[in-house]
C-alpha cells in the first residue's frame, strides 16, 4: 500500500493509514483507554511496520471506524467531493491499485470528451492468504492474542 | 449506551466472538454513490518543527486535497 502511495502521488491520489483500535489486543499492545495510549500503539505501529504514508488515528470510541463497518483492515477510496466510489472489506493492494488505475483512466476518457455514467458493480477480488505473518502480527501483540486468534478460529 | 459503555464495548479486551463479532458491519456500511460520512481524526504526525502529535483535523480536510483518497483501516494486526 505504502507502493502505491509513491506511484499515483503525483496523479492527484492522496494515501491514509487510519489507525482504529487493537483487534486483537495482547499483553503488549493491549485495549485501548485513552488517546494518548491510541497515539502511542499508532506511532509504534509507524516505526515497526514501517507505514511511510500520513497516519491519522480516530476518535478512542471509533466513531469514524463505525461509521464506515469496523471492519478490521477494510479500504476505502473517495473523491475530492466526498463520495465513496470503493470499499473492500480488506485491503489487498492488487485490488486497491486496480480499482485506482480505473478512476484514473475514468478521468482521462471525460477529458477526452467522453460522457460517462456511474453504474453499480459487485465483484468478488482474491488476496493472498499468509498465515505466518499473520501469526508473526498476533504474536506482536502478545501470547494471549494468539491464544484467543486459536480459540475463535483453530 | 453511555459514552462509556461505547469506549469499553469498541475497544474489547479480549478477543472472544462475543466482544468482536457485532463490531463486523460491513454490510451496514455506507453505499458507494452516496456521500462519506465526515468526522474528526488526529494527525500522527507533527505538521512542522514545533508542532505535536494529535494535531485535529477531519476526513473531508484530507479528502478535499486530492482528486482521489485512498483510505485503509487498521491496527497492529
Amino acid at each position: 500500500m505504502n507502493a502505491i502511495a509513491d506511484r499515483y502521488r503525483d496523479q492527484g491520489v492522496g494515501s491514509i493509514f487510519l489507525y482504529t483500535h487493537e483487534a486483537h489486543p495482547g499483553e503488549y499492545y493491549p485495549h485501548l483507554t485513552s488517546m494518548e495510549q491510541k497515539l502511542r500503539h499508532a506511532r509504534d505501529l509507524r516505526d515497526k511496520l514501517g507505514v511511510t504514508r500520513p497516519i491519522l488515528v480516530d476518535a478512542l470510541d471509533g466513531a469514524c471506524h463505525r461509521a464506515y463497518g469496523s471492519m478490521p483492515n477494510m479500504s476505502w477510496i473517495l473523491t475530492r467531493s466526498g463520495v465513496a466510489i470503493y470499499k473492500s472489506d480488506w485491503t489487498d493492494a492488487r485490488s486497491v491499485e486496480n480499482a485506482i488505475a480505473y478512476f484514473l483512466d475514468v478521468n482521462e476518457r471525460r477529458r477526452s470528451g467522453e460522457r460517462l455514467a456511474p453504474f453499480r458493480v459487485e465483484r468478488l477480488d482474491f488476496r493472498n492468504q499468509d498465515r505466518d505473518a499473520f501469526y508473526t502480527g498476533l504474536e506482536r501483540n502478545g501470547p494471549r492474542a494468539v491464544r484467543e486468534y486459536r480459540a475463535a478460529f483453530g | 449506551m453511555t459514552n462509556s459503555d461505547l469506549l469499553t464495548r469498541y475497544n474489547y479486551d479480549e478477543f472472544v466472538p462475543a466482544k468482536f463479532e457485532s463490531w463486523l458491519r460491513f454490510d451496514h456500511s455506507p453505499p458507494l454513490g452516496g456521500p462519506a460520512p465526515d468526522f474528526p481524526l488526529w494527525h500522527l504526525d507533527p505538521a512542522g518543527r514545533g508542532a505535536s502529535s494529535g494535531r485535529e483535523t477531519s476526513l473531508s480536510a484530507i479528502w478535499s486535497h486530492h482528486t482521489y483518497t485512498i483510505v485503509e483501516f487498521g491496527s497492529f494486526t
